[in-house]
C-alpha cells in the first residue's frame, strides 16, 4: 500500500464520510445474493386492464379470420406428409384432403419473381428432357447411325467393332446417367412418392396455359 | 435489427405462416441477404420447401430480393418492419370500415389477403362471393365506385412493376405512379357472367398503401391528444389544420408549410352547424392551441390574419415523452416518475439537486435514481475536475435523459413483451389444441344439423358431447387468448408512436 496515508479504514477508495453521504451505513450492507433472480418475478403493481370495446372485438375477429385464411391458403407451408409409419384406415382420406391442398400453388405475380421461384421453370426442363429420351425419331436416328457404322466397320476385326460399340454405348449411358441424376434431384424435392403424379389429371395442362403470358422458359 | 426484434419477427411468422416459413425467415434475419442455395444449406430444408416459403414471403412483401454482384442469382432478404405490419392489418380494416363503410372493408380485406391483385379479379371475386347475399346488397357497380374512390384517396396504389435490366435475369421491382383507373362496368359484368378470367387483359396490379393508413393513424393520434388536452372543439380545429396542411405540404414533413388562419376560419364557418362554439371563438381556440397545445402548432407569421405550422415532429416528441412517463410510472411507481420528469425539465442535474427538488426521502430518492439508471431510463455523465489538490478528485455526476436512446429502450421493451404475449398465446393454444379442435367440430356439426332442420333433441345430444368441465376450460382459454390478442394490438399502437418518432432523425 505504497503512497496511502493512514486512517483509510477498511475501504480502499472511500472514506467513512463519503460512504455515509452515498447512503451506505455500516450495518446496512446486505449479504450477497448468490442465487439467480427468479424467472418470473412478482409484479409490484398490477397491470392496467386492457380497453375492451366493440372496436377491439371487431379487430380480434378480423385478425382471427385473416390468420385462418392464411392457414388454409398455400401460403402456409407444410411438410408434404407426416406419417409415423403406422398405416391407418383413415390415411387414405387424410391423404386425399392433403393432396387437395397441396395441388394448389400460391397465386403470385410470377413476372415479379426471380426465375428460380417460378413454378414452370422446373417442369419445362423435366418434360423436355423426358421427351428427348422417348422421342421415337431420336431413337431411330441413333439406331441408324449405329447401323451405318456397323456396315462401315464390317471389314474390320470384331474386336474393334466391339470397341466402337461399347464407346457408343458408354456415351449413351453417360447421357442417360446425367439425365437420371437430374430427375432424381427433382424427385428428392418432393419428399415422398405420394406427391408424384403418375397420371395426368389435366391440372398441369391448365396451369401451363395460365402462365403462357409469362413467356416460355428455356 | 436487434435480438428482440428477431424473436418477435420469428414468432409472428410462425403464427401466420407456420414453422417452415419461420425457419426460412429466421435464417434470412440472421444473415442479412443470401441466395437460395445458401438458405437450403443452412436451414437443412429441401429446396422445394424453401422455394415455397420464399414465394410466400415475397408475395406478402415480407421479403425482398435483389440481383447479386454477378447479376445472375437473386439474393433474398427479410424486411422485419413489414412482418410487424401483419399484426396491424385489423386496424387498417377498422379504419377503412369506419371511414368508407363495409364495401371498402371488403375490398381492402380481399386485397390484404391476396397481397397484390388486378382490379378486375378483385372486384369480380368479391361480387361473386356476395352475389347471393341479399342483406348486404353488394353490386359490382358500387364496388367499382368504391375502388376508384379508394384509389383516389390513396389507400390503394399500383404495385411495383418488374423490369428486366440488360444482361441480368433477375427482375427489379420499380415503383410506379398510381393512375386512377377507368374501369368499364360492361367488361366487369361480362367477366362475372363468364365466370373465368381467361380473356381479361388487365395487367395492372394493386396493393394496399400502408403509408396512407399510417397518416390517418398519425392524424387521429394528434387530434385525440388535443381533444384530451383541451376540448372537442380544439380537436376539431386540429383536424381542420391538418386538412389544410395536406394541401400544401408533404405528409410526413417535420414541420408543415404555413397554413393561413383565414382558410381555417373559412373551414370552421362551413362546419358551423356542428360546432357553433368553434366558429364563434376560432381566434381564441387558435391562441389556446398555440400556447398550451403541447407544441403541436406554432404561429409562424402574422400575414393574412396569422399563419400556423403543424409540427408533426414536436407532436411525436410529446407523445413519446408521455408514453415514457407512463412507462416509468407503471414500472417503478409514481415517485420514480417524479424523478424522471424532474431530470427531464432540468436537462442536466446533480444527484443532490434531485434530492432537493424531488422532495423525497434521501435514501429512497437515491435508490430510485439508481434503479432508473439501471433500467436505462436516465443516463449519467461524470464530470471530473481536471486538477485537484487532494488525493480524492471530486467528480460531479450529471444525470440527464437521452430521449432517443430511452425511446429505443422502450421500443425494445415493446418487442420483448410482444414476443412474450405471442409466445404465451402459442403455449395456450398448443396446450388446449385438442379441446379447441373438438369444440370446432361440434360447432360445425351443429351448424350442419340446424341447416338440415333436424330436431332440437339431436342437436342437444351433439352439444352435450362437450362436458361442463370442458366448457369451463374452453371459456377460460378463450378469455385468456382474447386478453393476449388485445394486448398485442395495444403494443402495436405503442410501437406505432415510437416508430413515428424514429422517422425523424435525431437532432
Amino acid at each position: 500500500m505504497a503512497g496511502r496515508g493512514r486512517g483509510r479504514g477498511s475501504t480502499l477508495s472511500l472514506t467513512h464520510e463519503q460512504l455515509q453521504s452515498l447512503g451506505i451505513g455500516r450495518g446496512e450492507n446486505t449479504t450477497q445474493i448468490v442465487a439467480p433472480p427468479p424467472l418470473f418475478p412478482k409484479l409490484e403493481a398490477k397491470p392496467l386492464s386492457l380497453a375492451c370495446d366493440a372496436a377491439t372485438d371487431y379487430t380480434l375477429i378480423v385478425k382471427d379470420q385473416f390468420i385462418e385464411f392464411l392457414h388454409e391458403s398455400p401460403a402456409f407451408v407444410k411438410l408434404k406428409s407426416q406419417s409415423d409409419g403406422v398405416e391407418r384406415y383413415s390415411d387414405k382420406y387424410k391423404m386425399l384432403a392433403l393432396d387437395a391442398k397441396q395441388g394448389k400453388v400460391l397465386d403470385c405475380v410470377w413476372t415479379n419473381m426471380p426465375v428460380e421461384l417460378r413454378p414452370q421453370a422446373n417442369r419445362t426442363r423435366v418434360t423436355s428432357r423426358k421427351r428427348k429420351l422417348e422421342d421415337p425419331s431420336e431413337i431411330a436416328k441413333r439406331l441408324q447411325t449405329l447401323e451405318k457404322k456397323e456396315i462401315q466397320e464390317n471389314g474390320e476385326t470384331i474386336e474393334t467393332n466391339d470397341n466402337a460399340e461399347t464407346v457408343k454405348k458408354q456415351e449413351a449411358n453417360d447421357d442417360e446417367d446425367i439425365e437420371d441424376e437430374q430427375e432424381e434431384e427433382f424427385e428428392m424435392d418432393d419428399g415422398t412418392d405420394y406427391a408424384n403424379n403418375y397420371f395426368d389429371n389435366g391440372e398441369d395442362y391448365d396451369e401451363e396455359d395460365d402462365n403462357l403470358d409469362d413467356g416460355p422458359v428455356y | 435489427m436487434s435480438h428482440q426484434l428477431g424473436r418477435v419477427v420469428s414468432i409472428i411468422l410462425h403464427r401466420y405462416f407456420g414453422d417452415i416459413v419461420q425457419t426460412v425467415g429466421d435464417d434470412l434475419f440472421k444473415c442479412g441477404s443470401k441466395p437460395i442455395g445458401m438458405i437450403v444449406k443452412t436451414t437443412g430444408l429441401s429446396r422445394g420447401l424453401v422455394i415455397e416459403s420464399l414465394r410466400t414471403l415475397l408475395k406478402y412483401d415480407i421479403a425482398a430480393f435483389e440481383p447479386s454482384v454477378n447479376q445472375l442469382i437473386a439474393e433474398y432478404k427479410l424486411v422485419p418492419e413489414n412482418v410487424l405490419l401483419l399484426i396491424r392489418y385489423p386496424r387498417y380494416l377498422l379504419q377503412v370500415k369506419s371511414k368508407y363503410g363495409s364495401e371498402a372493408e371488403l375490398l381492402i380485406e380481399e386485397l390484404l389477403q391476396q397481397a397484390t391483385c388486378t382490379a378486375t379479379v378483385l372486384l369480380v371475386t368479391i361480387a361473386t362471393k356476395y352475389k347471393d347475399d341479399k342483406e348486404k346488397n353488394i353490386t359490382i357497380m358500387s364496388l367499382k365506385d368504391m375502388f376508384i374512390s379508394l384509389a383516389t384517396a390513396g389507400y390503394i396504389q399500383q404495385a411495383p412493376v418488374a423490369e428486366l435490366k440488360e444482361g441480368s435475369e433477375i427482375p427489379t421491382l420499380v415503383p410506379v405512379a398510381t393512375i386512377v383507373p377507368d374501369l368499364d362496368t360492361r367488361i366487369l359484368l361480362q367477366v362475372m357472367n363468364a365466370g373465368n378470367f381467361n380473356d381479361v387483359k388487365d395487367n395492372i396490379y394493386w396493393k394496399v398503401n400502408y403509408d396512407r393508413f399510417h397518416q390517418d393513424f398519425r392524424d387521429e393520434l394528434m387530434i385525440k391528444a388535443i381533444t384530451r388536452r383541451i376540448d372537442e372543439n380544439a380537436g376539431e380545429l386540429m383536424r381542420f389544420l391538418l386538412e389544410q396542411m395536406y394541401l400544401n405540404s408533404p405528409a410526413w414533413a417535420p414541420e408543415s408549410n404555413p397554413v393561413s388562419a383565414l382558410d381555417v376560419r373559412d373551414r370552421c364557418r362551413r362546419a358551423a352547424t356542428d360546432k357553433p362554439l368553434l366558429q364563434q371563438y376560432v381566434d381564441q381556440y387558435l391562441k389556446v392551441l398555440e400556447e398550451s397545445g403541447g407544441g403541436f402548432v406554432r404561429r409562424c407569421g402574422d400575414a393574412s390574419g396569422g399563419q400556423f405550422c403543424v409540427r408533426a415532429r414536436a407532436a411525436a416528441l410529446q407523445l413519446v415523452r408521455a408514453a415514457l412517463d407512463h412507462l416509468v410510472t407503471e414500472r417503478l411507481g409514481s415517485k420514480a416518475a417524479r424523478i424522471f420528469r424532474l431530470i427531464r425539465t432540468k436537462k442536466y442535474i446533480e444527484e443532490e439537486d434531485i434530492q432537493k427538488n424531488a422532495m423525497l426521502v434521501n435514501k429512497e430518492c437515491k435508490q430510485l435514481t439508481y434503479k432508473l439508471l439501471e433500467e436505462h431510463f436516465i443516463s449519467c455523465q461524470p464530470m471530473r475536475k481536471a486538477a485537484t489538490a487532494g488525493g480524492m478528485a471530486k467528480a460531479i455526476y450529471l444525470y440527464h435523459i437521452k430521449l432517443h436512446e430511452v425511446a429505443h429502450t422502450a421500443r425494445e421493451m415493446c418487442y420483448r413483451s410482444l414476443h412474450n404475449v405471442s409466445r404465451r398465446a402459442l403455449h395456450e393454444r398448443t396446450l388446449h389444441a385438442r379441446l379447441v379442435d373438438k369444440q370446432k367440430r361440434v360447432r360445425t356439426i351443429v351448424h350442419g344439423m340446424r341447416l338440415r332442420g333436424e330436431p332440437q333433441e339431436n342437436i342437444d345430444d351433439v352439444e352435450e358431447t362437450l362436458t361442463p368441465p370442458e366448457q369451463a376450460v374452453l371459456q377460460g382459454v378463450e378469455k385468456r387468448l382474447k386478453q393476449l390478442s388485445t394486448a398485442e394490438l395495444e403494443l402495436d399502437k405503442n410501437l406505432f408512436i415510437f416508430n413515428w418518432y424514429f422517422t425523424y432523425p435525431e437532432t
